[in-house]
């Protein structure tokens, strides 16, 4: 077991959070969703794994780059 | 009794079986010695030298040459190049030169093949009375002769000052310049795998290739190495941090693609060079196709959402519409708002510019311009028609995008979009908007325009354009909000791409199911023009 970082592929806002922490999530599975360039783009968690701890909330402003949650797979 | 090639005085050593030939004594000692020096060069840097570079996790140029080309194809040039140590008049070893070439094949293809010898020196530059690779050498001159591809394995770190000390005088930069280097950027296939830390020359010559590749924690490649970047800005950085993969690769896009140990890189040369032809003036391989030409996915027909909000996965549109298994990303992990395949469709090589909404919603950024530069040069280099998967609203905005020169690198992608002469078809998925919707089409061809029922497209996308056209309307309205979107939604009934391909602006809308035997319709009969337009393509004037 290791931890994964999830980050942000573009810079934007965090318009919805749709997984729960502690939540187990398949390989691609949508953690958040942000919001960029009028499109809704989804954050994922690319080899799945357990939500361990999301890093933003609804509305936050994230840039490129950042980590936005924390899984364990 | 026979000599012992691997011993020091060899050549010269067993008379009696010198003597035992009688009258052959002269020509059978030449032999020996020539046993005793190409095992000299096989030994490389010696066995402490070889084991450390192996604990290093990193394999030996001979290893490599023999691990990446067709088994027992390696036909080695220059094999006897090193420095003698002589006792006397009797020779008691060699130094290899710290370079190791020749001809090869791969995938039953000849390419020129060579890499610099690590163990030896650190495969820092040899000077003989013929340079044998690296920047020029034999084995670039034999790539441009005979139209080879040339492949580079790089692990070496360049020049070193302590040549000023053999040589009595500091050498003018170029002295071993990259003409013939420049030169094959036109003529044959040039792929530079980084295979270590490469610095000064041979981190130049990396960039100078039509495709590169590194290898994750192995291997790095920067201008100039942490000791430098100490002294002149007084930045404390690791080289990893300075030009590994996550920067060289991800970040500045200076190499191409990553592989994950030196095994995986070979696989990757080998898969890269099966969509080149060997050189300009042929065509690249056509393989059977076993996937049929008229297999139509359903799925295509619902993968663009309803919502013109939500992305979708464009890597698995693409992958539906080309001959199975046969798609191989170009920069994967750079430049992400564009994505760049060389595929098959129908057994034919097609290169694949896909935007990709899941990254700015497909707005082309600074890198992913430069991106598209690139891929859209090496295709039109290799004559291999072009494919462009459309869903683009425009060029990135914002001020960090304009402080990038996003509209000049933008613009570039455009330039040499128009000047390519290799057919390009167009298929626009969803939004293709303004000046980077014009760098996905082929004007001066046939400009095929075909289009899936989903597509929209225009100047600007409607949503940005009405509150800048229409402006003194709007505020001159009792609920300007509300104007503003009534507007929107007259000018949105009359953006139906039906009513474009009515006038023909669009050559045909097609069901998302049919682009496969559309496609492979027109790249098959589009064989013979790019049979008959074969060559080096002298390019013209100053790109953007």
């Amino acid at each position: 077991m290791s931890k994964i970082e999830a980050k942000a592929d573009v810079t934007g806002s965090v318009w919805k959070i749709v997984a729960a922490v502690g939540a187990p999530l398949e390989a691609g599975g949508v953690i958040m969703i942000l919001e960029s360039m009028k499109m809704e783009i989804p954050v994922l968690a690319e080899d799945g794994g357990t939500l361990l701890e999301l890093t933003v909330a609804e509305g936050d402003a994230v840039s490129e780059g950042q980590v936005v949650a924390v899984l364990e797979g | 009794m026979s000599a012992d090639p691997t011993q020091p005085g060899a050549a010269t050593a067993s008379p009696s079986a010198v003597t035992a030939l009688d009258g052959q004594g002269e020509r059978d000692a030449g032999l020996a010695e020539l046993g005793f020096r190409r095992a000299q060069a096989e030994q490389l840097g010696g066995e402490a030298a070889v084991a450390r570079h192996h604990e290093q996790g990193r394999l030996t140029i001979r290893e490599r040459i023999a691990g990446l080309v067709d088994s027992g194809s390696f036909q080695e040039v220059g094999k006897l190049t090193g420095q003698g140590r002589y006792e006397g008049d009797m020779l008691v070893g060699v130094t290899p030169a710290p370079y190791v070439m020749g001809l090869a094949s791969i995938g039953n293809r000849p390419v020129a093949i060579g890499g610099e010898d690590f163990t030896v020196r650190g495969g820092t530059s040899w000077s003989g009375d013929r340079k044998k690779g690296g920047q020029g050498g034999f084995v670039e001159d034999l790539a441009h002769q005979y139209r080879l591809p040339l492949v580079n394995l790089i692990d070496g770190a360049g020049g070193s000052v302590t040549s000023i000390n053999r040589r009595g005088h500091s050498v003018f930069p170029g002295v071993h310049g990259f003409e013939r280097s420049v030169q094959l950027m036109g003529e044959v296939p040039v792929v530079c795998a980084v295979l270590g830390t490469a610095a000064g020359g041979p981190a130049g010559r990396a960039i100078l290739s039509h495709w590169s590749v590194m290898v994750k924690n192995t291997s790095q490649v920067f201008a100039a190495g942490p000791p430098v970047v100490e002294r002149s800005l007084g930045q404390k950085v690791t080289k990893e941090e300075l030009g590994g993969h996550a920067i060289a690769a991800d970040v500045s896009g200076t190499i191409d693609n990553v592989a994950n140990d030196e095994k995986h890189c070979f696989e990757l040369i080998q898969r890269y060079l099966s969509y080149m032809p060997q050189n300009v003036w042929e065509l690249p391989p056509v393989v059977q196709c076993d996937d049929r030409v008229d297999r139509c996915e359903d799925a295509l027909a619902r993968i663009v959402p309803e919502s013109r909000r939500t992305p979708y996965d464009m890597k698995r549109l693409v992958r539906m519409v080309a001959d199975r298994d046969s798609v191989f990303e170009i920069q994967p992990s750079f430049g992400k708002a564009v994505i760049t395949f060389l595929a098959r469709m129908n057994g034919k090589v097609v290169g694949i510019v896909a935007n990709n909404p899941m990254i700015y919603g497909g707005a082309i950024d600074v890198r992913a311009a430069r991106k598209q530069t690139h891929f859209v040069e090496l295709c039109d280099c290799f004559h291999i028609p072009l494919i462009f998967f459309v869903d683009v609203p425009g060029f990135m905005v914002g001020k960090d995008a304009e402080a990038a020169a996003t509209l000049r690198e933008g613009m570039r992608s455009v330039y040499v979009g128009l000047q390519a002469t290799v057919p390009i078809y167009t298929v626009v998925i969803r939004k293709c908007y303004g000046m980077a919707g014009m760098g996905t089409t082929d004007k001066n061809g046939l400009d095929l325009k075909i289009a899936w029922p989903s597509a929209e497209w225009g100047s600007l996308p409607i949503e940005g354009g009405v509150a800048a056209a229409f402006r003194k309307d709007i505020a001159s309205a009792a609920d300007p909000r509300a104007r503003e979107r009534e507007i929107e939604a007259d000018l949105r009934s009359l953006a139906s791409p039906y009513r474009t391909a009515e006038a023909f602006g669009v050559e045909e809308i097609i069901d998302p199911r049919e682009t496969r035997p559309y496609l492979c319709r027109f790249i098959d009969a589009a064989q013979g023009r790019l049979q008959t337009t074969l060559g080096p393509k002298p390019k013209f004037g100053v790109r953007p």
